[in-house]
């Protein structure tokens, strides 16, 4: 049973997979706790498992052995349905490469979570989350019409709109040039400063790693430290 | 999938419209059989409420009264079928006299003036003479060459005189016990007979009944149903075509769809409220291309309308329904929701971990057979929806599935066999192979779907060109034109060999013999509840029976065997139609009356009939013994050419008892209606070819994103732009010569399959299939390989790369 401060906690986690080959592991025997409100960087080079890590604490994937927690829930055996209703309404994503829907405007692609979700309002809260990521003036125009930056940017206002407890971004400077992508990490972080939301993020860039409380580095899918919180 | 569904609609509603427009003028022709668009019978005067209520729902009535009488030529009594007919006849088509027997024919608006009558070919000695009818005298002023309700029971007809029924009280021939046939006869738009014959058959009296062509004109009838099954059969491979299209786009907007639903399930969003998101864009989608569909049906059916008057040489009648506004609505509905709902909610268990990687989206079988089992019931409910035959549905529905899910199969192994059939040396060949299976499973389908849509074309084409020309062989020029019928059962043999002795082509002669079905298996006919809508009018019905100890030319048996001449028991073989309608099976007992006598006899074959060919068709033949001691006359059909007409003359004259029936007129008419059905199919192979060409458009929309990001790497790799150019034209070769191979061979099977089992039409093998297969599947696919090449290579690398 996780801890009640425990946002996040992976017992013992593995995934592996059935290739030709025999079975490759992927993440390996990993144990972490993530408390609420703190900023963990995971990092590792390319391959070493990390945005499968990031699946897996977010509940997308399920574990091979071990037990992942997320809001003191155990997701091993539960459907993708059930850990689905789990994130809802508590978890945000920044992408890497933004997922945005094309063809709809900047409003209405923070907007369609919160639809779904059934959120009241849901209109004025996208405004107002737009405001805050600085793309006001931008509300209605489609998002192909957008710099990178700006994208990135209504994919961080999408994310934070839900106001989630915790905020899983995986690599989300990854397409961005250096100054774009300082001012999208001063704004991630600014935004997790003033809601106290739990960040989790997957990087390699040395400014982002920085800026965590915690680092943990994955090596082969092997945690190598920052385990405990 | 919005303009997919759009042209399904617009084609339902055009095709609803112009076929319900075509099915009425052939009805109206039909009626013209009749002489009305409904007739109704009865050997007492009718109530005279019936005109005075049909007048009130707008229709047109006219009234004849019919007996049969003795008339006196050179001293000869001779038995004459006398008519009576008011000013309004014929409600529907014309008559036609002549001075002469040879002479020229004048199509007439009036009916024989008070005073004076017009008499049977058959009577021709008497024009310009003066005949003596009961009580009075007429003026024969024409001789009748034809009129268009001769009549269902044409093998006992006596020569025609046509009077004026204002005449008839004078005559005093109609007097209480005297043989009169009253006919009251109804004509005006469908929607206010249909009206009235509901009204009608609730007020009806005992003796009183309805005719229409059912029972007038069995030949007429199954050609009017062949062109009907023609007609419904095009329309179902053109939806066909137009549902291809739908799958090929719902695959396409759900795979595009993915990675937005992974997103919204990694945000928590559940699978049931994706799904009711999707719907609800479903609906919207299909409210509008509803509408815009139903207008686009709506505004073709002009063009359509403006081509086929010229060609039927009369204007198309107007439909005033809302039917084919409705299925057509309908039909859009179950085939967006068959063919696209699956994919959509596959779409909505796309994993959310694939916003991380791209996943293979995992396809549960359950899935698998959600897709299958959707469009399964949407292509039979749309087949069912459209189509009179539920069997004939069945079939093209497996046909369908048959294609469907062999044609990937084959087509993919058929890409693998090429691909490792030799090593790879020859990089332009691999890399050409390898973008059929690349994308991957992708191109397969859109290869698929083509390939159906292909084979749908060349049905159409199959049904349009050997189908109706094997329907058109069955009517040759050289079939009988004329019926010599009432011949003495003393004279048929003597009638036999005097046509055989002056090399007059006339078929056997049969004896005949009219009965009336009154119990099956001991159970009174009137106590019967049968499922058929035309069993009760066949019983009430009295038919032609006669005895043969050989099939006649063109019956089939279908079931049980042939009449045993040997077997004294008496044996029924009991044409198919009549078999169905009146649920008969081998072993059952019928029992007919055949003037005061009582037959029992055992249905012992089921053979089917060609009705349309002219010859003496039965629906029961009896064996020998069977019919013995009975009043029988004989009949027999002949082909007589201009040369014969004299020897046809001396022939009447040594037998005068026989009655000549000319069906020269009939035979025309359906002949009409075969060329009729193929113009009208010229117009549905059109539609067709029009949604085959949404199905390219969407087979290449499906796979250009893909292409652009492709060739935008190669380019940029310094990939020339001609060499992937030729290559990609090259690709789109190879997959029309694929498809046009398979296409041919299942068009080919499925051809067989209608034509023998659906159509009883004789089916011939078609070379032309496989090449117009081959070469407008090669073409069109190359040109659409040209066009998708251009527009890829029109995109910026740069800009593909940057996205």
């Amino acid at each position: 049973m996780a801890e009640d401060n425990l946002c996040i906690a992976l017992n013992q986690v593995g995934k592996f997979v059935d290739t030709p080959d025999g079975k490759l592991d992927i993440v390996n025997n990993i144990s972490l706790d993530v408390k609420y409100q703190e900023a963990v960087v995971i990092k590792g080079a390319s391959g070493s498992g990390k945005t499968t890590l990031l699946g897996l604490m977010a509940g997308l994937d399920q574990a091979s052995a071990g037990e992942v927690f997320l809001f003191g829930e155990n997701l091993a055996g539960k459907s993708e349905e059930q850990r689905s209703a789990i994130r809802s309404g508590r978890v945000g994503f920044v992408f890497q490469s933004f997922h945005l829907v094309q063809g709809a405007t900047a409003i209405q692609n923070v907007m369609l979570p919160l639809e779904l979700s059934g959120v009241d309002g849901a209109h004025d809260q996208a405004q107002q989350s737009l405001h805050q990521v600085g793309l006001e003036s931008k509300t209605d125009t489609l998002v192909e019409h957008l710099s990178g930056g700006e994208q990135q940017r209504v994919a961080i206002a999408r994310a934070f709109a839900v106001k989630p407890r915790v905020l899983f971004a995986d690599e989300p400077t990854g397409n961005l040039d250096a100054t774009t992508g300082r001012q999208i990490a001063d704004l991630m972080f600014h935004l997790r400063d003033q809601s106290g939301t739990t960040l989790v993020l997957v990087t390699h860039e040395g400014e982002l790693l920085e800026r965590g409380d915690r680092q943990i580095l994955i090596e082969s899918g092997r945690l190598l430290n920052g385990a405990a919180a | 999938m919005f303009v997919a569904t759009v042209i399904t609609v617009g084609i339902v509603t055009s095709s609803q419209l112009v076929t319900e427009r075509i099915g009425l003028l052939l009805d109206r022709q039909a009626s013209e059989l009749l002489a009305a668009d409904m007739v109704i019978v009865s050997s007492a005067e009718f109530d005279p409420a019936y005109r005075q209520a049909a007048r009130q729902r707008g229709l047109q009535v006219s009234s004849s009264v019919s007996l049969r009488t003795a008339i006196f030529v050179d001293d000869d009594p001779r038995l004459v079928e006398l008519k009576a007919v008011d000013d309004a006849y014929p409600l529907r088509g014309r008559l036609e006299r002549a001075r002469e027997v040879a002479g020229e024919r004048s199509v007439s608006s009036e009916i024989p003036a008070r005073g004076e009558v017009w008499v049977d070919t058959k009577l021709a000695q008497l024009v310009d003479q003066s005949l003596s009818l009961g009580e009075t005298s007429f003026d024969t002023r024409w001789l009748l060459t034809f009129e268009p309700d001769r009549g269902g029971a044409i093998f006992n007809l006596a020569p025609r005189v046509l009077m004026n029924i204002a005449d008839m009280p004078a005559t005093g021939l109609v007097v209480p016990g005297s043989r009169v046939r009253y006919r009251m006869m109804f004509a005006g738009e469908q929607g206010d007979i249909n009206r009235f014959k509901i009204w009608l058959t609730e007020n009806l009296k005992p003796g009183e009944e309805v005719q229409d062509l059912e029972n007038a004109r069995p030949e007429m009838r199954q050609a009017l149903e062949r062109t009907r099954k023609f007609f419904a059969l095009a329309i179902v491979l053109t939806l066909v075509i137009a549902m291809a299209a739908i799958a090929i786009t719902a695959r396409y907007t759900a795979s595009r769809e993915a990675p937005k639903v992974a997103m919204l399930r990694a945000f928590g969003i559940s699978q049931k409220n994706l799904f009711r998101y999707y719907l609800k864009q479903l609906g919207g989608l299909w409210i509008a291309a509803t509408i815009a569909g139903i207008a686009v049906g709506w505004v073709t059916q002009f063009p359509l309308q403006w081509a086929l008057d010229g060609w039927f040489g009369r204007t198309l009648p107007q439909v005033y329904s809302l039917k084919p506004y409705f299925f057509a609505g309908l039909v859009g509905l179950l085939a967006l929701a068959g063919f696209s709902l699956p994919y959509l909610i596959n779409a909505t268990a796309t994993p959310p971990m694939q916003v991380l990687r791209t996943a293979v989206n995992r396809r549960s079988w359950l899935r698998g057979l959600l897709i299958t089992g959707s469009a399964v019931v949407a292509i039979f409910g749309v087949l069912v929806l459209l189509m009179q035959s539920s069997m004939l549905a069945v079939a093209t529905l497996a046909m369908v599935l048959v294609c469907a899910f062999a044609l990937p199969l084959i087509l993919g192994w058929m890409v693998k066999l090429l691909l490792f059939s030799s090593q790879r040396r020859f990089w332009l060949r691999q890399y050409l192979l390898s973008r059929l299976q690349a994308s991957s499973r992708g191109a397969i389908y859109v290869m698929s779907g083509f390939s159906l849509v292909l084979i749908a074309i060349l049905l159409i084409a199959v049904v349009k060109d050997e189908l109706l020309g094997s329907w058109q062989e069955q009517l040759p020029e050289d079939i009988p034109n004329y019926f010599l019928i009432n011949i003495r059962s003393d004279d048929i043999a003597a009638v036999g060999a005097y046509m055989q002795q002056h090399g007059i082509e006339a078929s056997t002669p049969y004896a005949l013999a009219r009965a009336r079905l009154t119990q099956i298996n001991s159970i009174d006919v009137d106590e019967i509840d049968f499922l058929h809508p035309r069993a009760d009018n066949m019983v009430r019905h009295t038919f032609n029976i006669t005895h043969a100890s050989e099939i006649p030319d063109q019956n089939e048996i279908v079931a049980g065997e042939w009449l045993d001449p040997d077997d004294p028991r008496g044996q029924l073989s009991v044409e198919q139609g009549m078999a169905d309608r009146l649920e008969l099976e081998i072993g059952d007992e019928l029992t007919l009356t055949v003037g005061s006598k009582t037959l029992r006899a055992a249905v012992t074959s089921i053979r089917t009939v060609v009705w349309e060919n002219f010859k003496p068709n039965f629906y029961l033949i009896a064996n020998p013994g069977l019919l013995a001691d009975l009043p029988q006359t004989g009949l027999l059909s002949a082909l007589i050419e201009e040369q014969n007409k004299a020897d046809l003359r001396r022939l009447l004259q040594r037998f005068p008892s026989i009655t000549l029936l000319d069906i020269t007129e009939l035979m025309a008419r359906v002949r009409n209606i075969v060329d009729k059905a193929s113009v009208a199919l010229q117009f549905f192979f059109l539609f067709a070819l029009a949604s085959a060409l949404i199905v390219l458009l969407a087979a290449i929309q499906t796979g250009r994103h893909e292409r652009e990001i492709e060739s935008a790497l190669l380019r940029a790799l310094s990939a020339h732009t001609n060499q992937l150019y030729r290559v990609h034209v090259l690709e789109f070769t190879l997959m029309g010569a694929l498809i046009g191979f398979f296409s041919a061979c299942f068009a080919t099977v499925a051809a067989w399959l209608i034509s023998v089992q659906f159509f009883n039409i004789e089916f011939h093998f078609s070379a032309s299939v496989w090449a117009y297969s081959l070469l407008s599947s090669c073409l069109v696919l190359t040109i659409a390989g040209i066009m998708v090449s251009r527009r890829v290579y029109n995109v910026s690398p740069m800009k593909i790369l940057r996205s």
